[in-house]
């Protein structure tokens, strides 16, 4: 039961994981939380869904023009949204996310309804393979490596690639970066479309299991937040690590202990992160120098 | 001056005539020509899947009126949508109530919403003709305005969990939801299996906003029940399945007529509703009875585009009896009349169950149908009305 648990924990970890990455490249270059992250990728979702049921499009060609409209809705809401904000303040733009996330919430209700639909996907869930005393199903293990897959992507994008140098620059140093020629502004629509990629990665990957609905990402959106403050909400690997904890603490939590409570563990991990260590289990403590 | 004094004779003479109006219908909602009902029901938000029983409602009226109404009056139907919020259907009673005037009102989705209008609308003595809900607070204790037509959810987990000891399996787990909609469920659950001897072997409860049930799964697949009977949303009637099929879990499952509308299980679930057990609180969609074919008819005439679903003809069934008792109150219709009327039924049947009330049993319905989703997403009947005999 405790293996079987565990590898639960990691499938549905790995999907928090991604969110929670989303939130930290945003959070990394600009201080502010987006928590319109779930509903961009339910929105991002959702246009997947109506290219694979309505159109009929092959599931990677819907999978591509899906996450190109992830990259161009990043870009949108940046300079829509962020850009044209007056006087712009940490808690204002956070504001607007949560602005945001209703005006998505509601378009995504108001074009596909409240009802909850199927999302098609290449995989059936219940192919499975057992181990041992341990189930394996083939969908949560291509979650599972398309998830790690995408961390590892994107850990060797920022070490790498110029764009990535210059999107680390610009998180570490607005000004100096500027000076150094880095073009900040676009560097920060870029940090937005990139982030809108990962979540929309996760959030296709939540629908291959659970139903389609405008609430889908609300509970994993939550966790996510939970993981990346448990990792810091500042360090890639901290976020990914933390929330992939999460979904694991939550699992074990749910089987040995409570599943009533199940639910209500990450919410208490972040009080008691906030409370105890506030820059989380995986960031140095960061004092700004007067 | 002298327009000044024509103007006080009109609103003189509209005021006297006014009056005569209001005598000859001193009852609220009743005109000469026609009967004001009212239902909300969740047209957005997170329930709105029942919304189709609201619109249900709006199918057979037409067709009622199209019939040439009830003793030569014919139905004003309102339709309001609260979106399964309790603080907007408290509003709405209100403009049902002190604005628009209804005579009476049926259905109304949901135990929450109806519980925030339960006391105002007994209070305003407006009858309440089929709940749209399970729960036991509506006519237990008898409340002279509201009528159950929805048998209770204890009782229909009562009959369920008896069916499944008798013909499939002793070893029985519940999964529910953790409010009075599953705990009402497991109550009636656990009484049947004391009866026959019999325990559950697990219990397991989830909370509405949960989304990952893998741990839930693995509980359920580690008590080693053959039958698992579930009290639950839609959504989470689809993830469980889901994570079972990973763990590669196959008990016989059983659904509350909550999740009886085959079609749309069976499109979220991708196929793996197939096989499970529901009841039903009506005849299945594609009985051949009489009534069944006209409601049929009626709906490819008028709302081709609504999906014949049970959530949706459900609309019907909680109004055929308000319907009937209008037809036996007569001409002068009277709130007494049509209470009295209702308090006559004995094993009266539309397409719900059968309905005996009383002057002190107002819950109507105490017997389900059990049935089996096939393949192909329709339903094949396992059993005929099964009644509690408590």
């Amino acid at each position: 039961m405790l293996s079987q648990l565990i590898v639960g924990g990691l499938a549905i970890g790995s999907c928090y994981a991604l969110i929670s990455l989303a939130m930290v490249i945003i959070y990394k270059t600009s201080e502010v939380l987006n928590f319109s992250q779930g509903e961009m990728a339910m929105l991002a979702t959702f246009v997947s869904f109506y290219l694979l049921a309505d159109k009929g499009l092959p599931f990677w060609l819907a999978a591509i023009l899906t996450l190109a409209f992830a990259l161009l809705l990043g870009v949108v809401v940046e300079i829509v949204f962020l850009r044209t904000a007056k006087n712009p303040n940490v808690l204002g733009l956070i504001v607007i996310t949560l602005g945001l996330e209703m005006i998505l919430y509601g378009v995504a209700g108001w074009r596909w309804g409240p009802d909850q639909q199927a999302m098609p996907f290449p995989i059936g869930n219940t192919e499975i393979y057992t181990v041992g005393s341990v189930t394996f199903s083939r969908i949560s293990l291509w979650v599972f490596s398309l998830a790690l897959g995408l961390m590892a992507a994107l850990g060797l994008f920022f070490k790498y690639t110029r764009l990535g140098v210059a999107m680390k620059a610009t998180q570490q140093n607005h000004l100096a970066a500027r000076i150094m020629g880095i073009r900040t502004k676009r560097i920060l629509s870029f940090t937005w479309a990139l982030s809108s990629l990962v979540g929309t990665v996760a959030g296709m990957l939540i629908a291959s299991s659970y139903p389609l609905d405008v609430n889908m990402m609300m509970d994993p959106m939550m966790k996510a937040f939970a993981g990346g403050v448990l990792g810091g909400m500042v360090s890639l690997p901290g976020a990914a690590v933390g929330a992939l904890s999460i979904g694991v603490i939550e699992n074990l939590f749910g089987g040995y202990v409570s599943l009533e409570f199940k639910s209500v563990v990450a919410f208490a991990i972040i009080v008691l992160v906030l409370c105890v260590r506030p820059s989380g289990l995986f960031a140095r403590h960061y004092v700004k120098k007067v | 001056m002298r327009r000044g004094v024509w103007i006080g004779i009109m609103i003189l003479m509209l005021a006297v005539g006014g009056a005569g109006m209001a005598l000859a219908a001193d009852v609220r909602g009743v005109t000469d020509t026609e009967i004001t009902i009212g239902q909300w029901g969740p047209q957005t938000g997170p329930a709105a899947l029942w919304g189709a029983v609201a619109r249900g409602t709006d199918l057979y009226f037409k067709m009622i009126n199209e019939e040439g109404g009830i003793n030569g009056r014919k139905i004003k139907y309102v339709l309001r949508d609260d979106g399964y919020n309790p603080a907007k259907t408290k509003a709405i009673a209100k403009e049902f109530v002190e604005n628009i005037g209804v005579f009476a009102v049926v259905g109304g989705v949901g135990t929450g919403p109806g519980m925030a209008v339960r006391d105002y609308l007994t209070e305003n003595k407006v009858p309440w003709v089929g709940p749209s809900t399970g729960s036991s607070h509506f006519t237990r204790p008898t409340n002279p305005y509201i009528f159950g037509v929805y048998p209770l959810y204890k009782d229909e987990a009562y009959l369920l969990t008896k069916y499944a000891y008798e013909n499939k399996g002793k070893k029985i787990a519940f999964f529910y939801q953790n409010d009075d909609y599953g705990k009402e469920g497991l109550e009636g659950a656990e009484i049947a299996l004391k009866e026959l001897g019999g325990a559950l072997v697990a219990k397991v409860s989830v909370e509405v906003p949960d989304t990952d049930l893998s741990s839930h799964a693995l509980k359920l697949k580690e008590s080693g029940a053959d039958v698992v009977i579930m009290w639950l949303l839609p959504k989470h009637a689809a993830i469980i399945l889901g994570e079972s099929a990973k763990l590669g879990y196959k008990p016989q499952w059983i659904s509350s007529n909550t999740l009886s509308d085959a079609p749309v299980m069976m499109n979220i679930t991708k196929g793996l509703w197939a096989g499970v057990i529901t009841s039903m609180f009506g005849d299945l969609p594609n009985e051949d009875t009489p009534l069944m074919k006209k409601y049929r008819e009626a709906h490819q005439k008028m709302a081709a585009s609504e999906r014949w679903g049970s959530f949706y003809y459900a609309g019907i069934i909680w109004a055929e009896p308000l319907v009937e008792s209008l037809k036996m109150a007569g001409k002068d219709v009277t709130t007494e009349k049509v209470l009295t009327s209702l308090e006559t039924m004995n094993k009266w049947r539309g397409i719900g169950p059968p309905l005996t009330y009383t002057k002190d049993e107002h819950q109507g319905a105490k017997s389900v149908k059990i049935s089996q989703v096939l393949e192909n997403g329709d339903v094949k009947p396992l059993s005929d009305w099964l009644q509690i005999t408590k």
